[in-house]
């Protein structure tokens, strides 16, 4: 909410000045956003009278003015602006004076006529964009005075961001409050009171009274709608960021800005009999003030005549039923609305109105009556008219309750850690107007003021007291120790010991956003569930990632385009098939393109292949003492031949592989390879557990076997490990080798294998008998051949 | 003369078919009197080549070491094999560093899921329907009971329904809002941080957070200031505002000619957040806090625009 410093001084004005007064708010939790001056600094302007205003000899768009600004001595003075005409009271910017724009005004001669000064617009005084021509002062304004004044530009625009909790402050009587706690001063009662000559009374009724427990209407006959909004009133408006429209409406406006409550004026003429609040009915409609037609819902409350609804309760006006320049009689509306009941109506119609804003947070219920009056006053000064007696209807059980609060100062002390004085706290109450009653025991009961919504239990009045101390003010303290001793386990892997092993071997974390397009999704990852997004910011960003790799992919791509080839990328992050928490399974990914290393001066370099991926996610499975395998298996998103599902016993823990061509084609990405894993699985690592070691010589044996392609190099390691033959503590395979003296569709396979006893050296014959076992094995299981 | 030539010298002097044992031989055939007297001398000459031999020989091999070390002389500034460089997200790095000086503290870690229910990211946390702070939250929905976490603070929610008092925790994490523009990205990162104590009171709070933000910002006299604030959560709530990292507290850009930059938001857990998980206020206080990552981190590295962090450009990656 903006508000005008002159404004609020009208009501309470403290002695310091304007910066201090706004700091002091946002310390008190008004928060100022920013405070600005309605004009920059310049000093020299007066107003002036034209005299005369005649065309410039030598120029067609240029006039040539006399003008008085009560020197006794009329100036002369060029002017370009369309507007200037004979008679008219200007802004003149007088020789030696200096312009906001830093321009200084001297004597000139202007196509061969001397020019003595110049009459300004209000872009350049700097109080609006508007250039279109020179300012046009009130007639009433006097030769010679300080524009300034006349203007009332020493005045500051304070712009509050109020919190949800403090609608009683988006009103210039609600922040005059928070002024008077802050600096002990108080304000003088409201006393509004209009002259009441009219007969017309007018009937309303209200069928929910929960939601509308008070009612009040007004006839005013006889007004002129026609007259203009008075300057005090314009200028405080626009300066509060409130449009002008007509006099009615902007001193319902003004009420709203000035006490906090909104208002409501109708056209009786176009009113049908009387008014009843009631809900709307089932495909009510009704065109809104700002043009907009609305199929109303039936938990809308709404204003309605005999025929239709008029208004959206606490919301909006009808059209219908507005007021325009014509009209003569009006029924002024004030009302309290349960902030429950008006709560997101506004929105579920798309509309933000300043009535909603403060209805939502709670309205003071004791005001509609002061704000009528105050409007009808208004009505009555500027737009004349007489005004009948208030029609009221209040359901006294319906209006918020004022329950008693209980407030021990020992509370006070145990929440804020510091102990207040109890003569301080009753002087704070004292200027939160709250009513309160000190008790035996050191506790008050305390009963709230009517416009205080956030005012309902103890915690509530400890932050009042807290915030009016001052927070800069409260002692600062140490936590007390009663920390838990963390129960961490020291063998887990922890997403760090992830990223480092990856940091280490040259990958570069990203993080990418968990919503992804829809193509990319069906892309990488059909199988899995879509799980969408209701209200996405964009298609781009509508399905929950599934998988890291579109991320992963669209960070590669991005750089790619930047003329960086060889990546390495990495992601941790949670994955999603479905919504409930189960659902949500943290991974790490990484992929890696180009080449494996930069250009190097220290040999050849090679494209990144398969096995470099694997041997990095090896570095992350090997954190874990368990025993992981590579399966050759079919991935949508990867080539054929080139895939494996890692699997850690029976179960799944991840994919890692070649990019699919088609995938590549699709995303014109080049060669690029993936790994996924599922973090829970690969997190387990080992408590290490000494075990003595064999003091004995270790053996190696080879054997070189020829067997089908088909058969993996995992499942012969796999196999002679199943064997569980005693002393075989290693198995390498270290050579692979296909072509010439081999047949067509086979392999030749070299494995080395360590034996090692714990209690002897092991003899040749020993060795030999256990290596043939091994052969034999193969030859069964695997028809393999020994070379 | 090389280590050959020497050699051969030797051979011809001192060799079995040598010179010198060629006269040594031949002593056989002098008198009595004169073969001491030769011998002697022959022995003598014999020492002396020899010496003189074996100094010569390590010239030699001096020689020999030096045009070896000339010759293996490599370009030590070259750069070395396999120098590619990894690094940690700016983001990881801020949450690192920011979890190490809680879990100095005492501070465990607990972690959510980012799809939450309506209850833990709202109701719970003392935002009922039609709050008008739901209308500040921006909230992406999956249907009309599940969101995506708005905040970090359901986890105080999850943490307090599993776990008995006293507790002290900070839950890292990403969070999301339904806006996007220069400075709002629909993803983010907050630390949300919850104590649960007998004795836990906001002059507590207060030298918790002032030391935190000494500590992350490594500044021992950075100004801290609080002001009251408002969230649903915590009441009394505040605001906690630094003095201006960038310009010192003098007025600029960053801070909207300020001096003052607003960092956490924080409170005492607010009595109906408790009762939500059955936890009786009068025996027990809570105090709770967030802060967002992106700030603290564009702030410790300079980082002038907020969306760089999800751009992923190595440009950016290398620097961090």
């Amino acid at each position: 909410m903006n508000i005008s410093t002159r404004w609020l001084r009208e009501w309470v004005s403290p002695d310091v000045g304007d910066i201090e007064l706004s700091e002091k708010l946002t310390m008190a939790g008004l928060e100022v956003d920013q405070i600005a001056p309605v004009a920059p600094p310049f000093e020299g302007l007066v107003v002036g009278h034209v005299v005369s205003c005649g065309k410039h000899p030598n120029a067609d768009k240029l006039s040539l003015c006399e003008v008085d600004i009560g020197t006794g001595e009329l100036q002369q003075i060029i002017c370009g602006a369309p507007n200037v005409k004979k008679d008219l009271k200007v802004a003149v910017a007088t020789v030696g004076s200096v312009l906001p724009n830093k321009l200084k005004i001297k004597r000139a001669k202007l196509r061969g006529v001397e020019s003595n000064g110049m009459l300004c617009s209000e872009s350049e005084m700097g109080i609006s964009d508007s250039h279109e021509g020179i300012i046009e002062l009130d007639p009433k304004a006097k030769i010679g005075d300080n524009v300034r004044s006349v203007l009332d530009l020493d005045d500051q625009i304070i712009e509050l961001d109020i919190t949800p909790n403090r609608g009683d402050c988006f009103s210039v009587l609600g922040v005059a409050r928070e002024v008077c706690v802050n600096y002990d001063l108080s304000l003088p009662e409201l006393t509004f009171k209009a002259a009441q000559k009219g007969k017309k009374s007018f009937k309303s009724s209200v069928s929910n009274p929960k939601e509308c427990p008070k009612y009040l209407t007004r006839v005013i006959e006889g007004v002129d709608n026609t007259a203009s909004t008075p300057d005090w009133m314009a200028k405080k408006l626009q300066r509060a960021s409130q449009q002008l429209h007509s006099p009615i409406v902007d001193i319902t406006n003004y009420v709203l800005l000035e006490l906090g409550q909104p208002m409501h004026a109708f056209d009786l003429s176009k009113i049908n009999g009387n008014i009843n609040v009631r809900s709307a009915k089932k495909n009510e409609e009704l065109e809104l003030l700002n043009g907009q037609n609305v199929n109303l819902s039936e938990d809308t409350l709404v204003i309605a005549d005999e025929k239709s609804a008029i208004a959206i309760a606490g919301v909006i006006g009808g059209m219908g039923s507005s007021t325009l320049e014509s009209s003569t009689e009006i029924l002024l509306e004030a009302a309290f609305f349960e902030p429950v009941a008006i709560s997101g109506i506004a929105r579920s119609y798309g509309l933000h109105t300043e009535a909603s804003l403060r209805f939502e947070r709670g309205v003071d219920f004791n005001m509609a009556h002061q704000a009528m009056e105050r409007a009808t006053e208004l009505v009555l000064e500027i737009c004349g008219g007489t005004a009948s007696e208030i029609n009221e209807t209040v359901d006294e059980k319906s209006l918020p309750k004022l329950e008693p609060i209980e407030i021990s100062i020992d509370k006070i002390s145990k929440v804020l850690g510091f102990d207040l004085d109890s003569s301080w706290v009753e002087s704070k109450f004292k200027f939160l107007d709250f009513d309160f009653k000190k008790n035996q025991d050191d506790s008050w009961t305390i009963i709230p003021p009517s416009f205080r919504f956030d005012i309902r239990i103890p915690a509530d009045i400890i932050e009042e007291l807290a915030r009016l101390y001052g927070y800069d003010k409260i002692p600062v303290q140490r936590l007390s120790i009663n920390a838990n001793i963390s129960k961490a386990s020291q063998a887990k892997i922890t997403s760090n010991d992830l990223s480092n092993a990856l940091v280490h071997r040259g990958y570069q974390e990203v993080i990418t956003y968990s919503f992804i397009s829809n193509e990319m999704h069906d892309l990488v990852a059909p199988d899995s569930k879509k799980i969408l997004l209701q209200n996405p910011i964009s298609d781009d960003m509508a399905i929950m990632r599934s998988s890291l790799w579109p991320g992963l992919i669209d960070s590669a791509k991005s750089n790619l385009r930047r003329g960086h080839h060889n990546l390495r990328f990495f992601e941790l992050g949670l994955c999603f098939s479905g919504i409930e928490v189960e659902g949500q399974i943290q991974k790490i990914a990484g992929i890696i393109s180009g080449n494996r290393h930069g250009a190097q001066w220290a040999g050849q370099d090679r494209e990144v292949d398969f096995f470099d991926v694997k041997s990095d996610v090896e570095a992350l499975l090997n954190l874990s003492k368990e025993v992981f395998t590579f399966e050759v298996a079919d991935h949508t998103a990867l080539q054929m031949g080139q895939t494996a599902k890692i699997m850690k016993g029976g179960n799944e823990v991840g994919w890692i592989g070649a990019m699919s061509p088609k995938l590549q084609k699709k995303l014109s990405m080049p060669k690029a390879f993936m790994f996924e894993l599922t973090q829970s699985e690969i997190e387990q690592g080992e408590t290490p557990s000494y075990e003595a070691f064999s003091s004995f010589q270790a053996s190696q044996r080879d054997i070189a076997i020829v067997v089908s392609k088909e058969i993996s190099s995992d499942e012969l390691i796999h196999s002679i490990r199943s064997l569980k033959q005693n002393d075989l503590i290693e198995v390498n395979l270290f050579d692979v080798y296909e072509g010439e003296h081999i047949e067509q569709g086979s392999k030749s396979v070299a494995l080395n294998l360590t034996y090692q006893s714990k209690e002897v050296t092991l003899t040749d014959e020993q060795l030999a008998e256990k290596v043939s076992k091994i052969v034999g094995h193969l030859e069964t299981k695997f028809s393999a051949k020994l070379r | 003369m090389d280590l050959k030539a020497l050699d051969d010298s030797r051979v011809q002097y001192l060799g079995k078919k040598g010179e010198l044992t060629d006269l040594l031989k031949g002593l056989g055939k002098l008198s009595k009197e004169e073969r001491p007297k030769m011998g002697e001398a022959i022995n003598e000459a014999k020492v002396q080549i020899q010496k003189l031999i074996e100094s010569r020989k390590e010239e030699l091999e001096e020689e020999i070491l030096n045009q070896r070390l000339l010759d293996e002389k490599i370009d030590v500034t070259l750069p070395s094999r396999n120098s590619e460089k990894g690094s940690l997200h700016p983001i990881t790095q801020t949450l690192n560093h920011i979890q190490d000086i809680f879990t100095k503290a005492g501070f465990e870690i607990e972690l959510g899921p980012e799809i939450e229910d309506d209850f833990h990211n709202f109701s719970a946390l003392n935002i009922p329907e039609h709050h008008p702070a739901r209308a500040m939250h921006d909230t992406f929905y999956f249907d009309s009971n599940t969101v995506l976490r708005t905040h970090t603070s359901p986890v105080q929610i999850r943490t307090l329904e599993r776990q008995k008092p006293p507790v002290r925790v900070i839950v890292p994490g990403k969070v999301y809002r339904c806006d996007s523009d220069v400075t709002h990205t629909p993803m983010f990162h907050q630390v949300e941080g919850l104590i649960v104590d007998k004795e836990a009171s906001f002059s507590q709070l207060k030298g918790l957070l002032i030391d935190f933000l000494r500590a992350y910002f490594e500044k021992e006299d950075l100004k801290v200031r609080f002001r009251p604030s408002y969230f649903p959560f915590t009441e009394p709530s505040a605001e906690a505002d630094i003095e201006c990292v960038i310009c010192g507290g003098e007025g600029c850009r960053v801070c909207k000619k300020s001096g003052w930059l607003e960092v956490l938001g924080c409170g005492v857990v607010h009595p109906n957040v408790l009762k939500a998980v059955d936890i009786d206020s009068e025996e027990y206080s809570g105090l709770a806090f967030g802060m967002g990552v992106e700030r603290l981190a564009m702030l410790r590295y300079s980082v002038n625009d907020l969306r760089l962090f999800f751009e992923n450009d190595v440009r950016f990656l290398n620097q961090f």
